[in-house]
This record gives C-alpha cells, structure tokens and sequence, in this order.
C-alpha cells in the first residue's frame, strides 16, 4: 500500500501559522508560513536553533496545536478539518517523552494500542513483532521505572509506532541521550524510512541532519528559510558544512 | 466521547494509580490505621489527664483555718483528696499569686468572725480562688464544694429544727428531669462533629494525589503530548482521569467511616453498654449507604477542581502547594460539623460541603430529613456536573495544556 504513495505527498504543510499571545512580549508568531511537503520513503528534517518555532510546527502537524491559519494535510487528511483521523495516521516521539513508571512495556504499548483502536489479538501480534525486533523481549513485563534509559527509549519507539503509522513524527528525538540510546534512534528511523514511511524530524545537531535527512529545511524566527538536500544548500551558499551554510543562508 | 475508549483510560489510570505508594498510603493507611491510632492516642491522654486531675492531691491553702468549726476543720484536713496546708504553713508573699502561677490549686480564706456568725444567724462568706483556665484547679473547686456544701445543709436543717419547721419547706416542689434521646441520638452526637469532617477530608486527601499524578504528572513525565496526538479525544481522557480521581476519594471517605466507627467503639470503652451497643448500630448499613451516595457527588466536585489545578499545573510540586491552599479553602466549612445547634434548612441544604457536613451527621444521629438530602444531593450533583464541564473546556486550552 504504501509502495503504490509512492510520488504522492504524505505531508502537506500550507502556509502553517501559530500565533501565541505572551503577556510580556505581545503576540509572538511562533511559525510563521510554513509550507513543505514530505513523500513516503523521505526523511525531511526541520534544522534550526532553539526557539525556531521546530516544535511548534511538529506540533501543528500532529494535531496537538491547532494553526492560526493555514493547515496541513497528512495522508490527504486535513489536520483542521479532521484531526481524530489525522492521529491515527501518525507515530509521534519526542526527546522528553517519558514513560508511565509503573506500568511495563507491554501494559503501555498495549495501552496506546488500545487508544488507536486496535483488538487486543492485533495489540498482542503487534507486541511480539515490535518486542522481537527492538530486541526487547526481556524486560517487556518489567516496570518502566526500572529500565536502563537505553531500554526506556526501546519502549517509547515500541509505543509510538504500536499502530504502524504510514507517517512519522520526531521531535529533537536524540537530545539529552547518551550514545547508545541516539544510536537505537538513528537506526529506528533509517528503518522507518526503509519501510516507506514518511519521516519528519526536527534538530538543531547539524551532523544528525547531514547523516539522516533526505531533504532540509533551515527554519529560524518561525520561518523556513531555504530548503533542499544537504548538497544542493552547500552549493547555493558555496560552503563545504552544513554549519556554516545555515549561517550564511540566516543572515542573508 | 466514545466508552470504550473511557474504559481504557479508566482501566489504565487504575491500574497505574493503584500501583503508586503515595496514593495507597492516603486512600488506605491513613483512614485505615492512622485515624484510628490518633483518635486512640488524643482520647487516652484526655481521659489520663482527667482522671490524674481527678486522683490527684489538690493542694490548698486556708488562710483562717482555725476561725472554721471543729468539725469543718476535721473533715477538711483529713479529706482524701485535698492536701490542706495552713496559711501559717505556708511560705509565700502572695496566696493568690501562688495560685495564678499554678503552685497552688485554690485557696480558701475563711473570716475571722466565721463560726459567731453561723451562731448568730447572720451572713458571712467563705472566698475561694481558683484558676478558671486550670482543670486541676476547676476539680479542687468541686472537691472544696463537697465539703463545705454539705455542712451548709447541716446548718440550715438545724435552723429549720430551731424554728420547729419541716425540711421540706425549702422544696415546695421537685423538677425532675427524663432523658428521652434514643441511645442512637446520643451515639450520633458523640460520632456527629467528627465523622463529617474526617469523611469528607479524607474524600479530598485520598482523591488528591491521583489527582496530581493524572494531570501534572504527565506534564512532569513529558507523556502528555503522546496522549494529545492519539486519537482519542481530550473530553475522553477528562472522564477517564476525573472517574479514576472520583472513585479513590469515595474509596477514603468509606475507609474513614467504616475505622472510625469502629475505633469510636473500642476507644470510648467507659461509655455506658447501652450506649456503646448502639455507636456501631448507629452506622448501620442503611446509613453507610446513604452517606456513601451523598459523598459520591462531593467527590465529583472535588475531583473536577482538582484535576483542573493539577493540569494547569507544571509540575508535580507546583500542583502540591496550590491544592496545599485549596484545601483549606474546600475542607473548611466541613468543620460546621462541630459546631452544636445549627441545623438543616433549605439554604443550608444548598452550600456545597456545609450541606453534605449537615447530612452526614444527622445520618449517623438518625434524624435524616429526606427532602434536605434531595435538595443536598441534586444541587451537590448539578455542581459537580458544571465543573466536570469545566474541567473539559480547560482541558482544550492549549495555554492549560502547553502550559510548560
């Protein structure tokens, strides 16, 4: 199914804006006429530092914030219009996603399996594939409070993608973990590719973009300002790293 | 708003709640054993502490002793509980200061011309100091009194003989007093103040830490955001968390009435038996029941503003110190208990917790008046169910939500 998307965009953002309101500051908007799109089998990462409005434009996308103006389409399916459907489409992990302590593996991974609808014979199938390939099979009916945080981030990747969602969505995904766990990350999301799924990600590590996305986008002060593959925004800007191209193409 | 997806939610929170110590210790150990052990422990030393001032020697100093009649004398200084001491004995600048500072628990001072005047028939008074603020000075006024009171009765029979008049002329007529309150009613006042109260405090502190490990927990643990992209709707996870909160603050307070009640029982043991048989009856089932409705609608109230503060909350300690405030706020006028002589009435019926406080104790003293109990009861629910609503329309502000 997902071979034959293939050319089709699973992620359409159009002209995305989120405005907040800050006592102090006044409104501020946050991302300000995103527009992108992402096909199957496409890593596309959103680079920028923190603040950039990255986030907030995963978060518009994922349903959790509604845009101002603008909207998004994911498999075809308006986020504004039709967000309970727009869910069920995505597998959403994010750098500070936590885990219910008290609860396993398999309690929470059938939990979220539950929440997205499936029978308990499909959670139960799900569970035995994910925890064989995640190799996670001897902790799975350990409590989460108890894992080594390499184990904790195999039970947040078996949780976000319990309903094998054609898109994924990861938010700053490796920030604040340790060697390992970045690199069960990594692989993680080179599978998903793999498998066909569109994958959108967020970082402000400039070597995580060049080793992982397909295509870049440089957003800054909520707005995207160049997007393209590592190559073609090294040419445009005549730089030889990512580093000094996203500062050459910011200050222009 | 689909069921099955509420049941999961229900289910899970459950399950999760369940598994934390720090909800377990509030909604089972401290109505369960600590309740108990502190009515137990406050109880015994209050009856220690009386029955000491009781045994105890009171000491007294009378200043005039020897102006008193032989007989008085004799049956002061060798009285079982009094320690006389004449003044002469005893050495201090100022009497009645001895007995503000408490080294003294009265003095008694006696007028030079005392016994002429019983002779003679003419007025005279014996003064007594004492300490109102003092237990043990309070009980040596009395134990003064049996002495002296007496011998006054004595005299005045004596003058009655004089005069060739019957002692009853004193008497024209008796008052004689009958108690008519069932054993139940009078089990019900000892239980009335305090049961109220503990219940619904204990509603409160056993749905409190669900409470904030079901909103602000989330946010803390950063599983929030994973909840809000599944498909299941925001109202679904209110209802849910907000059950899940309802039902261990309506597990407490059945908790704190079924140990206090039964530890009322073992800890008044020098209650009169008719009396103790009826404090366990008095929180028969028909009463555990109706207490129990009426508690499940308070606890809706108080788990919609919890859970509503717990999410609007950052984190777990910072939802800590605003219920810490708000729970003085809501668990106040529960203390109505306490207080004798108000009753229901149809205004009263109408103040969240006062109502419910009111209801409670006259259920346990048998008076319950059905149509104060409807009226509690529905206006409690309609509360309850505005402030589930909300709780729903907080629950979709993403200012509450991504309030990080």
């Amino acid at each position: 199914m997902l071979l034959s998307n293939i050319g089709l965009d699973m992620i359409e953002a159009i002209k995305l804006c989120k405005e907040f309101k800050d006592k102090k500051r006044g409104v501020i908007k946050a991302v300000d006429q995103v527009s992108f799109t992402c096909q199957p089998g496409e890593v596309y990462g959103l680079l920028g530092p923190n603040g950039a409005g990255k986030t907030t434009t995963l978060r518009l996308l994922s349903t959790a914030l509604k845009p101002t103006s603008g909207t998004a389409r994911i498999n075809g399916i308006d986020v504004t219009s039709d967000p309970q459907r727009v869910r069920e489409q995505i597998g959403f992990l994010s750098g500070n996603t936590g885990l219910y302590g008290r609860l396993s593996a398999r309690e929470m991974v059938t939990y979220f399996g539950k929440l997205y609808g499936m029978s308990t014979e499909q959670i139960a199938a799900r569970c035995d594939k994910l925890f064989a390939m995640l190799d996670m099979n001897d902790f799975a009916d350990s409590r989460n409070e108890k894992l080594s945080s390499g184990m904790k981030q195999k039970v947040s990747i078996a949780r976000s993608v319990v309903h094998d969602p054609p898109v994924m969505v990861f938010d700053e995904p490796t920030t604040g973990l340790d060697v390992m766990s970045s690199r069960t990350i990594v692989e993680f999301i080179r599978r998903c590719r793999d498998e066909g799924k569109s994958v959108i990600f967020s970082t402000h590590i400039m070597s995580e973009a060049v080793r992982l996305c397909d295509r870049v986008a440089i957003i800054h002060l909520g707005k995207i300002y160049r997007e393209g593959t590592v190559g073609q925004l090294l040419e445009h800007t005549g730089t030889d790293n990512l580093e000094d191209a996203f500062i050459k193409i910011v200050g222009e | 708003m689909q069921t099955r997806n509420v049941v999961t939610i229900f289910r899970k929170e459950m399950t999760d709640t369940l598994r934390d110590r720090r909800t377990l210790i509030f909604m089972l150990l401290v109505p369960l054993i600590a309740i108990p052990l502190l009515m137990l422990v406050t109880s015994r030393l209050m009856i220690s502490q009386m029955t000491k001032a009781m045994e105890e020697k009171s000491k007294v100093v009378v200043e005039g002793a020897a102006y008193l009649p032989g007989e008085l004398q004799d049956s002061l200084f060798s009285a079982e509980k009094l320690e006389v001491i004449a003044a002469a004995d005893y050495q201090a600048d100022n009497l009645t200061d001895e007995v503000r500072e408490g080294n003294l628990a009265a003095l008694v001072i006696v007028p030079e011309a005392f016994e002429q005047a019983i002779e003679l028939e003419s007025p005279t008074d014996i003064e007594i100091y004492y300490d109102e603020a003092e237990v043990e000075s309070k009980f040596a006024v009395d134990k003064l009194q049996d002495i002296l009171s007496p011998y006054r009765d004595r005299v005045v029979e004596l003058r009655l003989q004089k005069r060739d008049i019957a002692a009853d002329i004193l008497k024209p007529f008796a008052v004689s007093e009958y108690n008519v309150a069932s054993a139940r009613k009078v089990a019900g006042k000892l239980l009335g103040g305090v049961l109220p109260y503990i219940i619904i405090l204990m509603c409160f502190l056993g749905a409190m830490y669900p409470a904030i490990d079901l909103a602000a927990g989330e946010k803390e643990r950063g599983t929030l955001e994973t909840l809000l992209v599944s498909p299941a709707s925001r109202g679904e996870f209110v209802v849910g968390k907000y059950m899940v909160i309802l039902t261990t603050g309506v597990i407490a307070a059945l908790l704190a009435m079924v140990s206090l009640t039964f530890s009322l029982r073992y800890i008044f043991t020098d209650l009169p038996q008719e009396v103790m048989n009826k404090l366990a009856i008095s929180v028969d089932l028909q009463t555990a029941i109706l207490v129990l409705m009426i508690v499940i609608p308070l606890a809706g109230i108080f788990a919609a503003i919890l859970l509503s503060v717990s999410i609007f909350a950052k984190s777990f300690k910072e939802a800590q110190s605003y219920i810490g405030g708000l729970n003085m706020l809501i668990i106040l006028p529960a203390f109505v208990s306490f207080l004798p002589g108000i009753e229901l009435d149809y205004t009263l019926a109408l103040i969240p917790v006062v109502n419910i406080s009111l209801i409670i104790k006259e259920a346990v003293s048998g008076t319950v008046e059905w149509r104060y109990v409807f009226t509690a009861f529905f206006s409690t629910l309609a509360l309850a169910g505005v402030a589930l609503f909300f709780a729903r329309k907080w629950f979709e502000r993403e200012s509450v939500l991504f309030r990080m």
